[in-house]
């Protein structure tokens, strides 16, 4: 029996469509069955995060009103054979579907897969009802900011309301140098506000940009963010990681720096 | 909900497709947005309306048409009594969508009314945008882009004198000498009739040249190539 996730933030922008893609991508290389369901109705782009825009024949809609078989919407990925996306429709607005609708459909997907990951739309409307419907747990993610870290303490409250068993955060976008210069919260501080369990801190990388752009996700390459997301998929499946020390890995990279420069 | 009203274009004037399950107010409202934004396409047009999907009364009529005349320019000349040969056709393949067989009867009257259309076309102005979808009953030529997240669908040929960065849908009603060319061509899917094409996988940071190309059907697959005189010659309008 599979386990349905939500990926939600409140704010748009954050990061809650990159961390889809690579935390679904992260769990199919652990060898998990996944599935990504966009549920952005009319502003879909997990599709075109994941590489896989020019496949989508059937979506979301089409599932939901009976067009297609979830078989023949579902797009198998280019890279993992046990990931699957399940696109969103452009053409549609969030009303064309009903959390009732989206419970049912999690709960078939729950038979045959390890993971059903939900990118939830932003705001707390119809399109983010839907998102949560048949949700097992949630992962909010929040940006070190004021503004962000505010829609999360909403959303978070929401998803208590809701009775969504387990919450966790994902603080994105962190930019330790300028947590260090005290221009920016640490994730600490915002846990410290949302009180809820952090399950990673993903930093400001510029890989990030090129993976989404390259239609690849960067999970579990070298660089920061890569590893910060597989270590946030090897938390999900319950494997106890310690909290890497970005400073850490700078400080090294700066003392080589110092070194060349000699 | 999108397709409580759906305007289809054909060459003789406006159908009007009426959801007969939505309440009459919904129905008056989407008239209203959907005239409203497409108030730019149809100019003022002197354009013939028919109603398909339910019975409407004068007054009900009458409210449609003022709806139209208050969000674009649009001169309804006449309204047109239900074909019955064409309501009989539709009547039929809807029957027999719902009972889950299409007919030979319902193909050929679709047949028919390819061969009708697909000669014949007009013209639209304007980009197409993520989400907006354009479809016709006959060929159609845009003066425009076709944005990534757009589409185009049509019982004939598409021209777009543009860019095509978004999906095409030529021949839908099964038509395979329908083609598709662009001044532009950077399409992430096209189908015609029954093929689908997509996009290679290779980095979309795609080529800045632009090329004028065709897309065209052979023995189940679809080609797109230059369009040279070659190609040119080998195509049938048929």
């Amino acid at each position: 029996m599979g386990e349905v996730i939500v990926i939600t933030s409140g704010k748009g922008g954050v990061g809650k469509t990159t961390t889809t893609a690579n935390v679904g991508t992260g769990l199919a290389m652990m060898g998990k069955k996944v599935v990504l369901i966009d549920t952005d109705i009319g502003l879909r782009n997990l599709d075109v995060i994941m590489g896989l825009e020019n496949r989508i024949v059937y979506n979301l809609v089409d599932v939901v009103e009976n067009n297609c078989r979830i078989k023949q919407a579902l797009i198998k990925d280019k890279r993992y054979p046990n990931l699957y996306l399940l696109p969103s429709a452009q053409t549609k607005d969030k009303t064309a579907v009903t959390p009732e609708q989206m419970k049912k459909l999690a709960d078939e997907l729950k038979e045959e897969f390890d993971y059903i990951l939900m990118d939830c739309p932003a705001g707390i409307e119809q399109g983010f009802k839907n998102a949560i419907a048949g949700a097992d747990r949630a992962l909010v993610v929040t940006t070190p900011e004021v503004s962000a870290v505010r829609d999360a303490d909403r959303i978070i409250g929401l998803l208590e309301a809701n009775e969504i068993g387990q919450t966790h955060l994902i603080v994105n976008r962190l930019r330790v140098d300028m947590v260090k210069s005290g221009d920016m919260m640490s994730s600490d501080d915002v846990v410290d506000i949302l009180a809820v369990d952090l399950i990673g801190v993903v930093p400001d990388d510029e890989h990030i940009v090129i993976s989404a752009n390259n239609g690849e996700p960067l999970v579990g390459s070298d660089c920061m963010a890569g590893q910060a997301y597989m270590n946030i998929c090897k938390r999900i499946i319950g494997e106890q990681v310690d909290f890497t020390d970005f400073d850490a890995k700078k400080g090294l990279f700066q003392k080589l720096a110092a070194i060349l420069k000699k | 909900m999108d397709n409580i009203v759906k305007i289809t274009g054909s060459k003789s004037g406006i159908i009007l497709r009426l959801d007969p399950e939505a309440d009459w107010d919904s129905i008056v409202k989407d008239v209203a947005e959907k005239f409203k934004s497409s108030a730019q396409f149809w100019g003022d047009a002197k354009k013939a309306i028919a109603f398909q999907g339910r019975e409407l009364d004068e007054k009900q009529q009458d409210e449609i048409l003022a709806t139209i005349q208050d969000n674009c320019e649009l001169q309804i000349v006449c309204v047109l009594d239900e074909n019955p040969e064409r309501e009989a056709a539709f009547a039929k393949a809807l029957q027999q969508e719902k009972s889950g067989s299409a007919s030979a009867v319902a193909e050929k009257t679709a047949a028919n009314m390819l061969q009708n259309d697909n000669g014949t076309g007009f013209f639209f102005k304007g980009n197409l945008r993520s989400g907006q979808v354009l479809d016709v009953e006959t060929s159609i030529i845009i003066l425009g882009d076709v944005n990534n997240g757009a589409k185009v669908i049509s019982k004939g040929n598409v021209i777009i004198l543009g860019s095509l960065k978004g999906n095409v849908f030529a021949g839908s009603a099964g038509n395979v000498d329908a083609f598709v060319i662009a001044l532009d061509m950077k399409p992430v899917q096209i189908r015609i009739a029954d093929t689908i094409a997509r996009s290679p996988d290779e980095s979309p940071r795609r080529s800045k040249t632009k090329e004028t190309r065709i897309a065209f059907w052979e023995d189940g697959n679809i080609y797109i190539e230059p369009l040279d005189k070659d190609v040119m010659s080998d195509i049938r309008l048929s």
